[in-house]
């Protein structure tokens, strides 16, 4: 914002006085000057949250005017500040001089927030301006500038450029008791030694330290401003700020008393076991793992009462009202009790599951826990000499693939993009989740947590190990970006942040599963409906025989080595190509309508298990992890690969999905043929 | 008014030092440089405001600014992945600070 003549003329109106006050003591002369044009002003500056306004509304009571400064619109707060010309309580014995003759009124000018004499903002021109980039004659008397004794460091910025111009100044310091909690004690004297000008500590709010504010107010505009403070001959800005920091280092240092060196918080100690080196990615994995076994063990229940919920009452209630509408035994109740019902509530049963992880999730994020999982994290990229910020994206990607493609826009080097876009796919995103913990439960009983846990562990490695396989020959030339974490302290998590975040990634799942899970969930049963053979009506078609059935046999047998050759698994992972959470509810429709003749089919996990003991030759639990495994590090989603289309183009999106198959498939396979010599 | 130049590096060259050398806290960087934390966090906000630091706040999931603020929001300003909108309003959290350009060499 340029500022105009108009300000400069509007700052006359403000300022209406360039005649350097003459305060005269009241028992020892008399007359002086009364309110008015010959007030003397002064100005109130600091950055924001300083306590700024606090001060201004302390010293002047209603006497304000406020208003948005001409052709801008930031506000100027204006007021009368009536104090004494000298101390309130004058103890001289032969003082006859009158009350009235003591009065002085100060004009107070509180100007816009700013951190520094350098704008970033309208506000902070106004105040460039207003404070320097007006003649001499028409600055204000005085600058008061409001420092934050909890956070003197911040402050002082301001402090030092008003120094450098030799601008009449002074500091209030306010927050003092918030300094005082943190054990830092601010010695005045030695700060105002070493900063060259008054400090005076003040709580506006108790109205604390105001009388010697005026005090010092009243002797600053009677004195001539210190000499200015040396900067170097330089024209580089960093020279130059450096300078200042210098400076401010040292003031800090001088003026103020912590109980040591560097005090140790909480978060401090804390932060010595769980962000270290070795220690730090232990605690890491085993606060995981506990969330995972948490997670499975509470929630198996509550899943199991839902599975029985929708397998039983429901499915039977959707079959009976269909019978009395005369659609028993269509292709509409096919596609309402064995396609919807069975396969989005057999994903629904997990909602439990997921709302209690997301809690958990939730916990670890608004502790700041998580804060230090990523300076673990960080640490093992820069290590492997993958770009520190790329876990920024990656991390993302343990929610949902598709905005963590979209985040690697944050990467300035194109290599970088492509390069960390196709190591996303490897997180193991929350929609995999629900497969895992399913098959957990199925194959490991009790150790479900564990399995599960396994597989984020796995998700870890296939990263570092895919994207060192890429560094080693695609781009062995990529540079590393810097990058520094901003640890917030640790905190009790509140209950209204985590059930709100709770509550919006529960919606998130369940919109997926309402949307997407019922198209494909249609999808399917169109397929598994559309008979392969002549003669067979559509809708009557047993699923081995449907298109679904047929097209699944037909790239089974890729999977043989891997252990899970059986075409009911094999098309779920086809289906699984467009959304994972399609896996389970695929896998609930075709065994629904896969039912033997006149047998009891037993629950979704006992068959599932039951074709994982044929397919494996009966090395169930190798298979299981082999498909876990397989389902881990293929292509997650179609959405994904949309965004990696957008952001990486075919050529890399092509390039990464024959990547994640043969990663997957290959992984699968050792996984496997490992796994059955032990199990 | 003028002073020599100091041939020495002052808190902020030290700070951009170690952020370019990798040292991954503003804890640990006032640790390895000697310097008061409290100086180190003015430090990083100055370099922040004059552009030489990109600060950006990092939650699991989500932008805590909202959809507005995700690179995959759609042209309205909309969720691009089909998610309902995050709650904003959150308390600070994790934060992490990129050199944005490299300082002076001279």
């Amino acid at each position: 914002m340029a500022v105009t003549e108009q300000h400069t003329r509007r700052l006359d109106l403000i300022v209406p006085s360039a005649t350097t006050p003459s305060l005269k003591a009241c028992c020892h002369s008399g007359g002086g000057i009364g309110a008015g044009p010959d007030a003397p002003v002064v100005a109130l500056v600091g950055a924001p949250n300083t306590g700024k306004s606090t001060l201004f509304n302390a010293l002047t009571g209603s006497r304000v005017t406020m208003g948005n400064w001409p052709g801008t619109t930031v506000e100027v707060s204006r007021g009368i500040w009536r104090t004494t010309r000298v101390a309130a309580t004058c103890t001289c014995e032969e003082c006859t001089c009158d009350p009235e003759e003591n009065r002085l009124e100060i004009t107070l000018i509180d100007l816009p927030g700013a951190y520094s004499l350098d704008p970033h903002s309208p506000d902070e021109e106004l105040t460039r301006e207003l404070l320097v980039g007006v003649p001499d004659d028409e600055r204000p008397d005085l600058c008061v500038v409001a420092c934050d004794a909890s956070r003197l460091a911040n402050s002082l910025y301001l402090v030092a450029q008003l120094r450098e111009r030799g601008l009449p100044m002074m500091v209030a310091l306010t927050m003092m008791d918030v300094a005082a909690k943190r054990d830092i004690t601010i010695d005045t004297d030695a700060l105002a030694d070493v900063l060259g000008c008054p400090v005076v500590a003040i709580d506006p709010r108790r109205r604390a330290g105001l009388e010697a504010l005026a005090g010092s107010v009243r002797e600053a505009i009677t004195q001539p401003p210190a000499a200015p403070r040396p900067v170097p001959a330089t024209s580089d800005q960093l020279e130059l700020d450096d300078d200042r920091f210098a400076w401010i280092a040292t003031s800090v240092a001088a003026g103020t008393r912590a109980p040591s060196e560097h005090p140790r918080t909480f978060s401090d100690k804390v932060d010595r076991w769980v962000t270290a080196p070795v220690l730090g990615p232990l605690i890491f994995l085993g606060v995981m793992w506990a969330v995972f076994q948490v997670t499975t063990t509470v929630a198996a229940p509550l899943q199991d009462f839902l599975d029985g919920l929708f397998s039983g009452p429901l499915s039977d209630g959707a079959t009976w009202l269909l019978d009395q509408l005369g659609l028993g035994g269509t292709w509409v109740q096919g596609l309402v009790v064995d396609g919807l019902i069975a396969g989005v509530g057999m994903l629904l049963t997990f909602v439990p599951l997921m709302a209690l992880m997301f809690v958990l999730l939730a916990l670890l994020e608004d502790s700041g826990y998580l804060a230090r999982a990523a300076v673990v994290t960080d640490r093992l990229m820069r290590s492997i000499g993958l770009p520190g910020r790329a876990f920024l994206p990656l991390i993302v990607g343990f929610g949902c693939n598709v905005p963590a493609i979209s985040a690697t826009r944050i990467l300035p080097s194109a290599r970088q993009r492509v390069l960390t876009a196709l190591l996303v796919p490897f997180t193991s995103c929350t929609a995999r989740l629900t497969v895992f913990v399913m098959l957990g439960s199925v194959f490991f009983g009790a150790y479900a947590g564990t399995a599960v846990f396994a597989m984020y562990v796995v998700s870890i490695h296939l990263v570092v190990l895919a994207g060192l396989v890429l560094r080693r020959t695609l781009w062995r030339t990529m540079g590393t970006e810097p990058l520094i974490i901003d640890l917030p302290a640790y905190q009790v998590p509140t209950l209204r942040l985590t059930a709100s975040v709770t509550w919006v990634r529960l919606q998130g799942f369940l919109k997926t599963a309402s949307g997407i899970i019922v198209a494909t969930v249609c999808a399917v049963w169109l397929f598994q409906s559309i008979p392969t053979q002549p003669g067979v009506a559509f809708g009557e078609v047993p699923v081995a025989e449907s298109a679904y059935g047929v097209a699944a046999q037909a790239v089974t047998p890729v999977f043989a080595p891997a252990g899970f050759a059986q075409w009911q698994t094999t098309s779920a992972l086809v289906v699984g190509f467009v959304a994972k959470e399609a896996v389970i509810s695929s896998w609930a429709q075709t065994y629904a309508l896969d039912e033997p003749d006149g047998s009891d089919p037993g629950t979704l996990g006992e068959r599932v298990r039951v074709d994982f003991d044929t397919s494996s030759g009966g090395h169930p639990i190798p298979a299981a992890l082999a498909f876990m495994v397989f389902l881990l590090a293929y292509t997650p989603c179609v959405a994904t690969l949309a965004a990696q289309w957008r952001e990486i183009g075919p050529k890399w999106t092509l390039f990464g999905v024959a990547m994640q198959l043969v990663t997957a498939w290959v992984l699968a396979v050792a996984v496997f043929q490992v796994g059955r010599l032990f199990w | 008014m003028t002073a020599l130049l100091n041939p020495t590096p002052g808190p902020l060259r030290q700070v951009l030092a170690e952020v370019e050398a990798g040292t991954p806290t503003v804890a640990e960087i006032a640790r390895r440089a000697g310097l008061d934390e409290v100086v180190v966090h003015a430090a990083v906000d100055h370099l922040v405001r004059s552009g030489r630091l990109e600060s950006r706040e990092l939650s699991i999931g989500c932008p805590p600014s909202g959809c507005g603020g995700c690179a995959s929001a759609g042209p309205e300003g909309g969720p691009g992945c089909g998610r309902p909108a995050p709650v904003t309003g959150r308390r600070p959290g994790l934060v992490t600070l990129t050199l944005r350009r490299r300082p002076s060499k001279d």
